[in-house]
């Protein structure tokens, strides 16, 4: 993985590698049909290369677009006969069913509330339909997935910190886990929803990601350090 | 005749709105504007465009209810954004742009419009181009990008140029002109959208 260089919308990328004729693109790029082996970009940020011919652009959207299985959380806004629809952050609301929950059937449906909120995955996310979600593994199996707890917390954070706490390399949570006792789920979708014994320890996780998330640019341990 | 834009009059500062995906305050000689965005949100089912995004301006002046004036304004930044924004990648959706005037000193459309690109370039939304606006005096004989000392200004001409291949994707005029100060006037505001690119990439690497 190596970084090229800074780019904005409307650039063109020149001597594209490719495979077979095959060039991978990820967010932020789009196929230029006017020349051949370029392509152009459509967002601004830094564009990385991984050989031998994936390329993408890591900016800062604050706007979640859904991707086929992304894991969320989502709140439930609406119940309507065997039908919830779940707000994601994303333009339109997710889909999702009372029967894709582990141990539902016709008869015995999950207690799930307007205002609850679930920890889901897309199942299918297209531009022209509306998004689904369910709470269960190809196998049925809920897994980590369903409802979560009414005692936690629900707050928002940027796309890019949602995705920097998902990478298992990233040391902030570890290192919170040594100061605090607390449950998180965190959504690609930049909802984040914690669970700590104490009021008090969530008000503290808290502030930790709003700080962590105003110093986005900053060294992510840096910041723990200086908090902890 | 002067062809450079003074590089030091424009001042710009990213994301001061918390609510917008998106958002930008810039100043030029005394011409200050907020611009928001909002996008890809869920659309009115009125506006909805089965193909692509539809693109919602709202203008608010400084102060009193929006105008007919403004309305053309909102018309402009409209059109400029549904050129440059990929509006096919999220069909079924609108993208809104909001947009509050805090000073005015002559050059307002050329400042809205780029204050909008420079909150679209925050928001990370989807572009084929970036758009900078350039506003360009004429006082009958001489021609200026910069707000002349003097009142006697016989036309105001506005052009919008995209970023890759320069052309005017928008242009506005006021007064009174030939042909000959017109084409003049392209051709002296294309150069000076030059400078407009250099401080987008100059904020946006910052």
């Amino acid at each position: 993985m190596s970084q090229i260089e800074f780019v904005l919308p409307g650039q063109v990328v020149k001597d594209v590698k490719s495979v077979r004729g095959v060039t991978i693109l990820g967010p932020g790029l789009r196929q230029n049909e006017d020349q051949p082996n370029t392509i152009c970009v459509t967002q601004p940020g830094k564009l990385y290369f991984k050989s031998p011919n994936v390329y993408w652009i890591e900016g800062n959207r604050n706007r979640y677009i859904p991707k086929k299985y992304d894991l969320v959380v989502g709140v439930i806004v609406k119940k309507s006969g065997d039908m919830l629809k779940v707000d994601i952050g994303s333009a339109e609301h997710a889909s999702l069913s009372l029967l894709a929950f582990e141990g539902a059937t016709k008869k015995q449906k999950p207690d799930v509330q307007v205002g609850d909120i679930v920890y889901a995955k897309l199942l299918n996310a297209h531009r022209e339909m509306e998004p689904e979600l369910v709470c269960v593994d190809s196998y049925y199996r809920a897994g980590t997935l369903g409802v979560l707890s009414n005692d936690g917390f629900l707050m928002n954070i940027s796309l890019t910190l949602a995705q920097k706490l998902l990478d298992i390399q990233n040391p902030l949570l570890r290192s919170l886990g040594k100061r605090f006792c607390y449950e998180i789920a965190v959504g690609v979708n930049g909802k984040l929803w914690i669970n700590a014994r104490k009021t008090k320890d969530v008000l503290n996780l808290m502030k930790v990601f709003q700080i962590t998330d105003q110093n986005a640019k900053t060294d992510l341990s840096e910041v723990n350090k200086s908090i902890l | 005749m002067e062809t450079e834009l003074t590089k030091s009059t424009f001042s710009c500062k990213l994301g001061i709105l918390s609510r917008p995906d998106g958002s930008a305050i810039l100043s030029k000689d005394n011409t200050t504007v907020i611009a928001g965005i909002y996008g890809p949100i869920e659309v009115k089912l009125q506006k909805l465009l089965i193909d692509k995004a539809s693109v919602e301006c709202h203008y608010r002046p400084k102060s009193g209810l929006p105008g007919i004036e403004d309305r053309m304004h909102e018309s402009i930044i409209r059109n400029t954004c549904e050129a440059s924004l990929v509006a096919s990648l999220h069909p079924r959706t609108a993208v809104l742009v909001a947009i509050q005037e805090l000073q005015n000193s002559g050059q307002l459309i050329s400042c809205a419009v780029n204050a909008v690109c420079l909150a679209c370039l925050h928001a990370g939304i989807d572009m084929k181009f970036m758009f900078g606006a350039v506003t360009c005096f004429s006082n009958g004989v001489e021609m200026s990008l910069n707000p002349p000392a003097q009142t006697h200004i016989k036309a105001v001409f506005v052009f919008v140029f995209d970023s890759t291949e320069k052309r005017v994707i928008a242009s506005h005029t006021k007064g009174i002109f030939t042909k000959e100060q017109f084409e003049e006037a392209v051709e002296l505001c294309r150069s000076g959208s030059d400078q407009v690119f250099d401080y987008y990439k100059k904020v946006l690497t910052n």
